[in-house]
């Protein structure tokens, strides 16, 4: 075999190589590579910048930091129940409680259900660094899919991160592999072990710094009173 | 010879990088990453191929060139330089989606370019030398 053949027979398989795995990657992500500009449709994003407006966020905490009740919420994104929680009683939870500064809410964000968890997990506690989580975490609920299909995507989660006033989405998105993030996660899974969570969404309520005890049960009414008799101690 | 050996050498780190994105992406985890582009990239369309993780198939051609440089024979030499370029051409249209599309630049994925790039040098260097 001749150096010149030698040398074009490489360069053909070379060619046939890469326009397979070219081609092959092009026609997988048809439709994805217009843009990285956001494309999802986003709901309640009006709704839920309105609620968070004008209330301080730092991290995982949503109010006023020496509020004198803490309720903490151990909450799967994944998890329906969660996210009928966050859409159906939260809102008023923050505007009875929280903007008036009697509670501030914690954010204890578990990731048992699926890989969809872990990575809307990641990118809300990223969000936090910004503040932003609570947006984050209320915008997921608001357009949640169904658990472990792949709902998370990247497209959504920009366009969760778009739809924040404030809020460098690429930032967001690049902080998720912060040791920061990872460091975040194992904390609220040892606190949730620690206060004996066996299911989302589970709250738990008392004074700020205080012991704080598990509601037997998740739904608004009960919060509510475990407030009121927090906020009456 | 010592054209082979460091084909070899670059294989094996090529396929250290590509193991290790393997991992990553399997286990659904987040690269160890400088700049925070590696999760970013890792995790869109473009990470995947039929389902299977482009790193995987970037290890099979890491392996596959370093098979290439155990051998003496000239065919060993044509597949390992088609082999490198075609990756190299692979890894430049990706770098380019990084950039245009996904907005992300994945640096365990610059570092195994610029394995590719090497890769592709000696192995059409070996091609070049060998004997006619």
């Amino acid at each position: 075999m001749s150096k010149r053949t030698k040398i074009v027979l490489a360069a053909w398989g070379a060619v046939m190589i890469a326009a397979a795995l070219i081609g092959g990657t092009m026609l997988a992500t048809r439709g994805s590579s217009k843009s990285a500009a956001p494309t999802a449709t986003i709901q309640g994003a009006a709704a839920v910048n309105r609620l968070l407006a004008g209330i301080p966020q730092q991290g995982a905490i949503l109010g006023k930091p020496d509020a004198p009740v803490t309720l903490v919420e151990y909450a799967d994104l994944q998890c329906p129940f969660c996210a009928r929680v966050a859409v159906g009683d939260f809102p008023t939870i923050v505007r009875d409680y929280v903007r008036p500064g009697h509670v501030r809410v914690i954010f204890n964000g578990l990731s048992f259900v699926g890989t969809d968890s872990v990575t809307a997990l990641e990118t809300a506690l990223s969000a936090g660094s910004q503040e932003h989580l609570w947006n984050v975490v209320q915008l997921l609920y608001a357009n949640q899919g169904t658990e472990n299909t792949g709902w998370v995507t990247e497209d959504l989660l920009r366009s969760v991160g778009k739809a924040v006033p404030g809020l460098d989405v690429a930032s967001m998105l690049a902080g998720r592999s912060a040791s920061e993030v990872a460091a975040a996660r194992v904390a609220a899974q040892q606190s949730a072990t620690t206060a004996g969570v066996t299911g989302t969404p589970t709250f738990a309520v008392g004074k700020t710094n205080g012991v704080l005890s598990v509601l037997p049960a998740s739904d608004g009414q009960t919060v509510r009173s475990a407030l009121d008799a927090a906020l009456v101690r | 010879m010592r054209l082979r050996i460091a084909i070899g050498a670059l294989a094996l780190a090529g396929a250290g990088i590509a193991s290790y994105l393997t991992v990553v992406k399997l286990a659904h985890t987040s690269p160890v990453c400088p700049t925070g582009g590696c999760a970013t990239v890792q995790r869109s369309r473009y990470s995947e191929l039929a389902g299977i993780p482009i790193a995987l198939f970037g290890l099979f051609a890491y392996v596959t060139v370093f098979a290439t440089a155990l051998r003496r024979e000239e065919g060993a030499a044509v597949a390992g330089a088609a082999v490198a370029l075609a990756g190299v051409a692979y890894a430049a249209y990706l770098l380019v989606v990084q950039l245009a599309v996904i907005d992300a630049v994945c640096t365990w994925c610059v570092a195994s370019d610029v394995v590719l790039v090497l890769l592709a040098t000696f192995t059409v260097a070996r091609l070049r030398q060998s004997s006619s």
